[in-house]
């Protein structure tokens, strides 16, 4: 039996999680997960608060350390020090904080330039306005709103070179057009190769984007 | 004041009252207590601290006898009072001067209430404070510094009431939005920091007159009560004026600097001030790299150097600060003056490292970044680390200053000297600022005050352990191979902080 998310040629794919165990002390928050998500594909965990989503992801990305298991990126065991994956692996989740004294356009630039990203203003001024922050372009962080956070978290994950985008419930806090264009976004993406990894309630969100699901008890 | 409005208010705060006796949880006899020991220790301890100022007075008045010593201990307690007028003004523009509680934000401040009869017991309390800031701290440097009597008396009049003048006419700016206390503050800081560079180059005027009480004290004095009585009636008629978004930023301000206190947590203290500096200012004129800007870790660095452009204050901060060696050296610290140099560069540095501190502390926003660990808070700390050599570099002449206290050395001892000074402060900012907070999932200990983490008291020493541990070659052998055994110990300890993982 194939797992959630795997290729269908059989092709090797681009994330391979097997047999992922977190514990608290006594309590086992995912037990023996295995997951797979294929270049060009979308995988969606979901499940009720405290199913342990975001522990999943954090332990993908290397911000926890699972009790067992394995977790490879493109067949390279990831170790979120090591320079490649950190590269490839493109990450929104909800412990991403900003310098307090660069404005949202420089937070931008900034992350294009450190990957090497050629034409970076360009990209820049694009992602920019598609997440709609052109008009806070040179607003700190901590006086945008909670959703032009997100906005801005998401737009730090699509200045920059990846392969595999990895979101902590994306669809927080964004209104009913940045729900509609983030699906847009996310589908593009998949079209352009990537692998999607989220966690999310949004059902209409989860249904545009994720060829499948896999649901944490 | 209607007597109307004020009824209203004396009926909330007794309202108030009301609701806190109903949660009330410890008995008469315990307060009694409690307040035994507290008076009792008060006096105590005031008692201990007027004795050691009698003995020091009579100890500096015995030893004391040299005219650069003479001269130094007359002009001490005026740039004291100087540096305690720019640092009431600080305070005044941190946390207001007014604020309110984020309670009484919520409930009254909305409420139809009289605003000034509201806020009038705090500017009493505020002006006060300052006031005996002001005395206490004039007291004690005149004492020492040999005043008679009479002046003693008289400069802690003068300096009290300046400190509660100055806290008033800050009140005034923070409700008319003059814009007068920031300048204020510049200026009494660049007045007490031109008395330091007299007093280190042997230029401070002659004050020795002044310890003897004469008929121009008593006229001070009553000028400056006189002014402090003005003012504080200004600002006691612009409390109507001052404006709900005025006062809230300070009293939320309160909550968590008392919180970071409350866990030691003193670097969270600097998140807390970075954080509202920007928070302040809250836009800027964004600086973009050109089309073939730096990339990698060069990027990092390109916007310390942005940042130190657009907010220069730091840097002033760091270069005044280089006139504390130059004291040094005047008042012959010899071989100390290593620590005291790195220290004030630990202290003044501290400013310009937040980009090290931002990415130390937020894990989520390094993982953007495609440097491993290292690499990202090395690329943060490239800029201050130049400025902190350079910083090194400046002091020394002033090491040079007191080599004929040491053995062998010469200006090569002294660049040596200070470029490991320069280099311990920038090794000891990054253990301050990367070190993890207190961890209170680990077992904790029983303390008096509850339980505590085993990090928690050992947070107060960070910083100065590495100065400790990189000054001590120095002290222990001032040579150049006691610097260069510095700066390699310096080496280790920042290649461990760089790479430690969990901030």
């Amino acid at each position: 039996m194939s797992e959630p998310g795997s290729a269908p040629s059989g092709s090797p794919p681009l994330l391979r999680v097997r047999g992922l165990t977190r514990r608290f002390g006594e309590i086992a928050v995912v037990h023996d997960l295995d997951l797979d998500v294929a270049a060009g594909h979308g995988l969606a965990l979901v499940g009720r608060n405290g199913a342990g989503k975001s522990t999943v992801l954090r332990c993908i990305v290397g911000a926890d350390r699972p009790t067992s298991g394995s977790v490879e990126l493109n067949g390279v065991r990831i170790d979120e020090r090591s320079e490649r994956i950190r590269r490839d692996l493109a990450v929104a989740m909800d412990d991403m904080d900003f310098f307090p004294d660069l404005s949202v356009v420089e937070h931008l630039d900034l992350l294009a330039r450190a990957h090497g990203v050629e034409d970076a203003e360009a990209v820049v001024d694009a992602v920019l306005a598609e997440v709609g922050l052109v008009p806070q372009s040179d607003q700190l962080p901590p006086t945008l709103s909670s959703g032009q956070r997100r906005r801005l978290a998401l737009a730090s994950a699509f200045v920059r070179p990846r392969r595999l985008l990895v979101l902590d419930e994306p669809e927080q806090r964004l209104d009913a057009a940045g729900r509609a264009w983030l699906a847009e976004r996310l589908r593009a993406e998949k079209a352009d190769g990537l692998g999607v990894l989220l966690a999310s309630h949004d059902e209409q969100l989860v249904a545009a984007v994720a060829d499948a699901t896999l649901s944490l008890a | 004041m209607s007597r109307e409005s004020a009824r209203e208010i004396r009926e909330l705060r007794a309202t108030i009252r009301h609701w806190r006796r109903g949660r009330v949880d410890t008995r008469f006899v315990d307060a009694f207590n409690d307040a035994y020991v507290a008076v009792f220790a008060t006096l105590m301890l005031g008692a201990m601290a007027v004795n050691v100022v009698i003995n020091l007075r009579a100890v500096g008045r015995g030893g004391c006898t040299s005219g650069l010593c003479v001269q130094a201990r007359t002009t001490l307690p005026w740039l004291l009072v100087i540096g305690v007028a720019a640092a009431c003004l600080g305070v005044a523009r941190l946390f207001g001067p007014m604020l309110v509680t984020p309670a009484v934000g919520t409930w009254l401040l909305p409420a139809p209430v009289d605003r000034a009869a509201l806020l009038r017991p705090r500017l009493v309390a505020t002006c006060g404070a300052a006031l005996l800031a002001g005395a206490l701290l004039a007291l004690a440097s005149s004492a020492l510094a040999s005043f008679a009597v009479g002046a003693v008396v008289a400069f802690s009049v003068v300096v009290a009431a300046g400190c509660a003048l100055l806290v008033a006419v800050a009140v005034v700016d923070q409700a008319r939005g003059l814009g007068v206390t920031g300048a204020l503050t510049w200026l009494v800081a660049a007045v007490s920091w031109a008395g330091l560079v007299a007093l280190s180059a042997g230029r401070a005027p002659d004050l020795q007159a002044a310890t003897a009480y004469g008929p121009g004290w008593p006229a001070a004095a009553g000028v400056a009560g006189v002014l402090m009585m003005g003012a504080a009636a200004l600002a006691a008629r612009s409390l109507p004026l001052l404006s709900a978004d005025r006062l809230k930023p300070g009293g939320s301000l309160v909550p968590s600097l008392s919180g970071a206190l409350a866990t030691v947590d003193l670097a969270l203290i600097y998140d807390i001030m970075v954080a509202r500096r920007w928070l302040a200012r809250s836009t800027v004129r964004s600086v973009r790299a050109r089309r073939r800007g730096p990339t990698g870790g060069a990027a990092l660095v390109w916007r310390d150097l942005i940042r130190v452009r657009r907010a220069p204050q730091r840097l002033v901060v760091l270069a005044a600060s280089l006139v504390v060696p130059y004291l040094g050296a005047a008042a012959g610290l010899g071989r100390v003056l290593v620590l005291a140099a790195s220290v004030t560069g630990f202290v003044a540095g501290l400013g310009l490292c937040s980009a090290v501190r931002v990415v130390s502390r937020n894990p989520g926003l390094a993982r953007c970044l495609p440097m491993p660990t290292w690499q990202t808070r090395g690329s943060c700390l490239v800029v201050p680390g130049a400025l902190l050599l350079a910083w090194g570099l400046g002091t020394a002449p002033a090491f040079h200053a007191t080599l004929p206290a040491l053995p062998g050395g010469d200006w090569p001892l002294a660049v040596d000297l200070g470029i490991a000074t320069g280099f311990a402060a920038l090794v000891a900012i990054t253990r301050w600022l990367t070190a993890a907070p207190p961890d209170y999932q680990k077992p904790l200990l029983s303390s008096p005050t509850g339980a505590v983490p085993t990090s928690l008291f050992g947070a107060l020493g960070r910083g100065l352990d590495v100065l400790l541990l990189l000054t001590a070659p120095i002290l222990l052998s001032p040579t150049p191979t006691g610097a260069v055994v510095s700066i390699g110990i310096g080496v280790i300890v920042l290649g461990v902080l760089l790479n430690r993982e969990r901030s």
